[in-house]
């Protein structure tokens, strides 16, 4: 029969490590409440750890740590830079998600906002061309007068027709 | 569902303004009337016309024979029977926010006589005068309301 003690060497640093099996643990502490030399196997562990444990914390503590960790964040920056394809495809993503859910009233409400605001944009300013209010005028007939008083709205387009061709009433 | 609701509301919304683009119509004012030398009456409703001829013209009465009101449509000629032998017809070309574009025909027995495009904006009037109406001449005063 193998001396149990000897089985447990290896898993009772584990134990302590909290690297066990819950079936491992259980082993381990059913056998440490009638061996001994487990228990004093452990505590010497213990003992061990707080020596250790208590100048390594006081080093850290005076370690800065700041600049590694920004080191290390702008190397890890520098290998996940994506190309500018999928920069731009990521950018585009923000304006154009894939979900048709999302797409259609999106570009529902775009046309709708292009249909209200385009005769804002799209006003045409009066030109010399605009301002002239008699655009087309002819007569092969006869001679015609345009006249646009200064201060009067209106413009007048005037038909001179002969005395022959004056109609009786 | 809920996308078919809101396309049905998006035509909803947008099909007034597409309509009112493709059905506008402008009010406008046609007043035909008669201007000669016979007799001194000037119709009270002609004082305007009377006023912005009076520079020109040496014309001492001013008689309305027609002052319509007319919802003109975009290509759709309005015809006014002045006399027998003088037809002048009035036709909106078309129409933006605040201005209106008319063409202007006189016709004197069948032939063309005149023909002219005129741009008409708010408070703004065109006569169109000077064909023989009896001892006097035909003047059509024109304005649109927007």
């Amino acid at each position: 029969m193998r001396d149990p003690c000897t089985s447990l060497s290896g898993l009772l640093e584990r134990y302590f490590d909290r690297d066990v099996t819950d079936q491992e643990k259980r082993f381990v502490e059913d056998h440490l409440q009638d061996c001994q030399a487990c228990q004093d196997e452990l505590r010497s562990l213990e003992e061990l750890q707080t020596l250790l444990k208590v100048p390594v914390d006081e080093a850290a503590r005076q370690e800065d740590f700041a600049w590694v960790w920004q080191k290390i964040e702008r190397e890890i920056q520098a290998r996940e830079k994506p190309s500018w394809r999928e920069s731009i495809r990521a950018w585009l993503g923000l304006f154009f998600p894939s979900r048709r859910r999302v797409l259609i009233p999106a570009v529902a409400v775009a046309l709708l906002i292009i249909a209200i605001t385009s005769p804002l944009f799209f006003k045409e300013t009066p030109s010399q061309l605009d301002s002239s209010v008699v655009v087309y005028l002819e007569s092969d007939t006869n001679n015609v007068m345009v006249y646009e008083p200064e201060k009067e709205n209106v413009t007048v387009i005037w038909l001179f027709e002969g005395p022959d061709k004056e109609s009786p009433t | 569902m809920k996308i078919k609701i809101f396309i049905l509301a998006f035509i909803l919304v947008l099909l007034p303004v597409l309509t009112s683009r493709a059905f506008a119509q402008v009010q406008t004012r046609i007043r035909t009337i008669e201007a000669s030398n016979v007799g001194s009456l000037v119709d009270p409703s002609l004082r305007d016309v009377h006023d912005q001829l009076g520079s020109l013209f040496n014309f001492t009465s001013y008689r309305l024979l027609r002052d319509e009101s007319v919802s003109l449509a975009p290509n759709k000629p309005y015809e006014i029977s002045a006399h027998r032998e003088v037809s002048l017809e009035v036709t909106l070309v078309s129409q933006k926010k605040d201005m209106a574009e008319y063409r202007v025909r006189i016709r004197r027995e069948k032939s063309e006589i005149l023909n002219t495009t005129v741009r008409l904006s708010p408070g703004r009037s065109v006569l169109v005068g000077g064909p023989k109406h009896g001892k006097g001449i035909i003047i059509l005063a024109l304005s649109a309301r927007f």
